[in-house]
This record gives structure tokens, sequence and C-alpha cells, in this order.
């Protein structure tokens, strides 16, 4: 099951909060970066930090249902990571749906990233999208409660 | 309901999945057939064949990138922003249904110098609602470039060896000309049943093409037989159930041996002899129309060729002249074809006229371009070249070009003209024996050219009177 080791190598536990601070999009994206760049994943924060708002222009990453996937793709990044962040009090996002982002997944992805990593990423994305996979990731403990439930 | 799509997003990583997840858990709740092409920073995934994009009723295309649609050319197309797909997947399965079929290069209706003969009817390929007249549209979309082929080498090889095509080279081209005339018939049958069953109809509906042509049954036979090979697949699809470990037999055994084993009996104890009757008889009748009834027959394809520039009544006339040509033996030629050509070769070179000569400054400067290379259209039959002027005023030059191109179809059967080719326009007035009373031939052709240019020029000027025109 290398995917599954692989899940946990981009997104190890240090990059892992149950309890975001921040209640407001560009500070709740900057907190769990900062935690990209504690890992030393990145070597540039500003530019990646730019890399994903220029990303937010686009069309916002809040995706509905209470999550956002917010993302950047840029040489500052050194490793591709997966930042988790799970706010009690609701983040305001400006979502699809309008409504506050409680569970936040904050990717980074070097330019030449390994087919490998996005194939996780992607599958990441698709689960996100059943109810009962969100409501497990709203109930999770530990990190380890997270893992199962994209191993499953 | 079967349905492909492609999403996409700019970054690729994300948006692209979450969409295609979506849309694939929407289908599944509404009983769609999907299948998902992922164009991601991953590459392209779950690649569609084009087997499966045959069979679909339609295309989803989600994605905020530049996807490439050509391998949709003729199906329902929806094109929405990724988003959409992620956030409310199950109305676009609504949206699609009556999405606008995709055209290749859409801007090419209004490019005069795009020459295809049969834009409109090709795009109908594999569109599931298009009904009894789609399907036969298809099947002769498909058919008119093998007859256009057959008909010119034909007629190249008189003009290489005389009337009777003396001499190898001659002989050769001549041989190639019937070969590809004789695919006529299968070609038509065949995808007829392709476009209502799909592939597993091309094997009866070819078979059918072949026996209607072996018992000349002709056009009528063919295309009877294509419907019923269409037909006859698609209640086996329905109703032959197989174990599955057997399934893998109907596309390659069960279902080309039982529907031909099944159309070609019914062709050929059935239906044949009546309508290999029924065809001599409409020969015969053609044949024998003389006068003012024969006039009357070129008025009213004339009109049909101009009053929707090769859309589907122009091509219903087109067809009725190349059919008309399958009954002729070497040698003869077919005054209904000469009728439907020449009438054809009206709009776009009355609107030439209109616009490079007669009324230049009633035309945009754009339009002017589009009136030269008009001329050379014209001359080569090709009626699309007067759809740039005819999508910027529709009602004023269909109804102009109409009246020219029923008096010059009308001429041309008063003058007993004919034609042994279906296509090749002015070009083909050059070659000897193509052409009977070629001079005729042309002076109908200047008259109703003539007729429609100062009608479209006087109407015109009646609209931009006292107004200035966009340069």
């Amino acid at each position: 099951m290398a995917a599954d080791f692989a899940l946990r190598k981009l997104m190890p536990p240090d990059l892992i909060t149950f309890d975001l601070q921040a209640t407001e999009k560009v500070a709740a994206i900057k907190e769990l970066a900062q935690k990209i760049k504690d890992a030393k994943q990145i070597n540039d924060l500003d530019t990646y930090l730019k890399a994903v708002f220029k990303r937010e222009e686009e069309y916002t990453t809040g995706i509905g249902n209470g999550v956002a996937i917010p993302h950047g793709k840029t040489a500052a990044v050194l490793k591709s990571s997966l930042a988790f962040g799970r706010s009690n009090k609701g983040i305001t996002y400006n979502s699809m749906d309008n409504k506050p982002v409680y569970l936040m997944f904050l990717i980074a992805v070097p330019e030449n990233s390994s087919n490998e990593h996005l194939q996780i990423l992607s599958q990441i994305a698709r689960k996100l999208m059943h109810e009962e996979n969100r409501q497990a990731i709203l109930r999770a403990q530990s990190p380890e409660e997270l893992y199962q439930v994209f191993e499953n | 309901m079967k349905i492909v799509a492609i999403t996409s997003c700019s970054t690729g990583i994300a948006h692209t999945y979450m969409a295609a997840e979506n849309l694939e858990t929407a289908a599944k709740k509404l009983g769609v057939e999907i299948k998902v092409e992922t164009q991601g920073s991953i590459g392209v995934e779950n690649a569609l064949t084009s087997a499966e994009i045959a069979a679909a009723d339609g295309v989803i295309i989600a994605a905020s990138t530049t996807v490439n649609k050509d391998r949709f050319s003729g199906k329902k197309l929806l094109d929405v922003d990724v988003t959409e797909a992620v956030d409310h997947p199950e109305e676009l399965f609504e949206r699609v249904k009556t999405a606008p079929v995709y055209q290749e290069n859409k801007d090419s209706s209004n490019d005069a110098s795009a020459n295809s003969t049969e834009p409109q009817a090709t795009n109908n390929v594999g569109n599931k609602a298009k009904g009894i007249y789609g399907h036969l549209m298809t099947g002769v979309s498909y058919m008119i470039p093998f007859v256009v082929a057959g008909g010119i080498c034909t007629a190249l090889a008189f003009a290489v060896g005389g009337i009777n095509a003396h001499g190898v080279l001659a002989q050769a081209i001549s041989k190639l000309g019937s070969t590809a005339m004789g695919l006529m018939w299968p070609v038509l049958a065949g995808y007829t049943a392709f476009s209502i069953a799909d592939r597993p109809g091309l094997v009866p509906g070819m078979v059918a093409g072949m026996l209607s042509s072996s018992m000349n049954a002709g056009f009528l036979g063919a295309l009877l037989g294509g419907f019923l090979a269409g037909y006859t697949v698609l209640a086996m699809k329905k109703w032959i159930k197989l174990p599955s470990s057997f399934s893998g037999l109907m596309p390659i055994l069960i279902i080309p041996l039982i529907s031909t084993l099944f159309v070609g009996l019914v062709m050929k104890f059935i239906i044949g002899t009546p309508i290999t009757a029924l065809n001599k008889g409409i020969t015969a009748w053609l044949n024998s129309l003389t006068g003012v009834n024969s006039v009357l027959l070129g008025l009213i394809l004339g009109a049909m060729m101009a009053i929707d520039l090769a859309g589907p009544i122009g091509k219903a006339a087109y067809f009725f002249g190349v059919a008309s040509l399958t009954n002729l033996s070497a040698g003869q030629t077919s005054p209904i074809m000469a009728a439907v050509m020449v009438s054809g070769m009206v709009p776009p070179l009355a609107l030439a006229l209109s616009s490079t000569v007669l009324g230049k400054n009633l035309y945009s400067k754009d339009e002017r371009e589009a009136g030269k290379s008009a001329w050379v259209l014209g001359l080569s039959f090709i009626s699309e070249g007067a759809i740039p002027f005819a999508a910027t005023d529709p009602i004023r030059v269909l109804a102009a070009m109409t009246v020219g191109s029923a008096i010059t179809g009308g001429l041309s059967m008063w003058f007993k003209c004919g034609i042994a080719v279906p296509h090749g326009g002015f070009f083909v007035f050059l070659i000897p024996g193509a052409v009977s009373h070629v001079l005729l031939y042309v002076i109908a052709l200047v008259v109703g050219t003539v007729i429609s240019g100062f009608l479209i020029t006087f109407l015109k000027k009646m609209r931009y009177k006292g107004k200035e025109v966009n340069a």
C-alpha cells in the first residue's frame, strides 16, 4: 500500500491541526501555510502565498459544504505537501455556497511535482466530494483517524 | 443515456478531480452511464476512446482551460466552467440534453474560403434525438463524397479518353469512378444504420446496401435496408440478453450474424421485389417528364437548392439529382442532376455579381472580399459560398437567391440540358460529354445569376436608402 504511506508523507502529523485559530480566509491560509514553511517544505513563503491567492482570484476554492482546498503550484515549494486545518468556529471564505468553511486542505506543489503526489491529491479531492467522508473528517480526533478516511 | 465528459482546471490539481467525482456520483444517481476523462497536471487519465465518444448521447466539458473539442464534432456538447460540475453536476445532465451540436471549425460557415460541400449533415452524426430525417442525412452525408469522387473520375475518364473512355489510362480512371460510385449504396445504407444503432449497425447496413445495388433497388432499397438494419440492431441490443460470460460475443458474432441474416433475407424475399419495381417506376416517370412538368420540376429543385444554401432542403434536392444519375448508363446524362447543379451555382455567383460589380457600396469590406471568393465557389458549385451573405441578411438574400435559382433550374430543364456527374461546377462544362447542350446550360446559369444579382442589389438598396453602410 505504497499510496497509503505516501499520504502520510505528503501530510505528516505536524501539518495537521484540528484547531485552526483564524476565522477569515487570508489569515487561515497563512496560518496553514506557515506550518508547511515550518516543516521546511516551502522555501519562500511569500511567493507561495502569492501563487495561492492568484489561484484564488480565478475562482474561489471554497467548494461548498464547508470545505476549501486552496492550492498553489510554484517553484518556491520544495516538496509536495498537504496541510489540513479544521476550524471549530468556521472561516469566512466566500465559498461557492457562501457558507463558512470548517475543513481546509492547503495544497503546495512544486513546478515539477511527481505524478504520485498529484495522484494522491486528486484522490483526496474526489473523496472530499462525498458527504460521509466530510462527516468523518469533522469527527476525526487524531491524524490517524484523518488518514483512515482517505485510506479506506 | 450515455454521456462522456472532460474535466480540467487551471492548476489541474483539485477541481479537475472534484468535478469528475461529482459528475460520476450524479450520473450514478440519475442512472446515466458516464465516462469522465480528467485533464489535470497528471496528464490525461481515463481517456475517452473514439468508440465511447461515438456511442455517447452527449458531451459535457467542465473546464476552466481550453479543451480541444475536435473529437466531439457532431455531438451535443455542453461547455461549462469546471466549478459548475463541482457545484451542481446534476443540472448539467439536464442541460446537455438540449445543448447545441458541436461543429468543428464553427466559424467556417461564415468563411467563404471554407469549401467543404457537406458540412451540416455530417455534424448530425451520432445525435440520437435527430429522428428518421437525421439518420437519413447522416447516411447521405457519408455517401456524397463517394459520389463526387466517383462521378468526377468518370467524367475525367471521358475527358482523357473521349466519350467511350478509350485507352488504358481512361479505362483505369473510369474503373476507379465506377468503383467509388458502386460504394455509394453500401455507404448510404451502412451509415444510416450506423446513425441509428452505432457501430453494430454498419455490417447489416452495408450488406443491405450492396444487396440493394445488386437487386437494382437503388436509393429506396438502400435507404430502407439501412433503416431496417439500424432498427434491427437496436432491437437486438435491447432484447437479447446473454449471460455476462458470453456478452463479449454480442458485438463480434451474434449481432453481426443475426442482423445480417435477418436484414438480408427480408431484403431478398420480402421488400426487395416491390422496391425494385418502385425504383424502376420512379425512374421511368422521371424520364418521361417532358414540357411543362419537367420545367416545373426544374423550378422546384432550383428553388430548393437556394432556399437554405446546401442545408437539408438543398441536400434533399441534391440527393434527388444524384439518385437520378445512378440509373444512367455510360454516356447518358441526367437532366435532373443538371438542373440541380446549375441552380446551386446561382446563389454564390449572384452574390458575387452584386457585391463586386452591381452594388459594391451596399456591402461591407468583408462582404466584398467574400464576394470575390464567391465567384470561384459559385463556379465550383459550392453553394455555401453564399452563406456569409445570408448570415448577415438572411431574408433578403435567400429570397432573391431562390428566385434566380428556380428560374435557372426551370430553364435548364426546358433546354433539356443534362449532366453525367454530380459535382464539379463550371469545370465539368469543359469536359467533353459531361454536359449536354452546354451552351444553353451556360445561358440558364447566366440568366438566373443576373436575375438574382439584380434582385438582391435592389433589395439592399431599398434597405439602405439614405443610410451609410459600415465599411
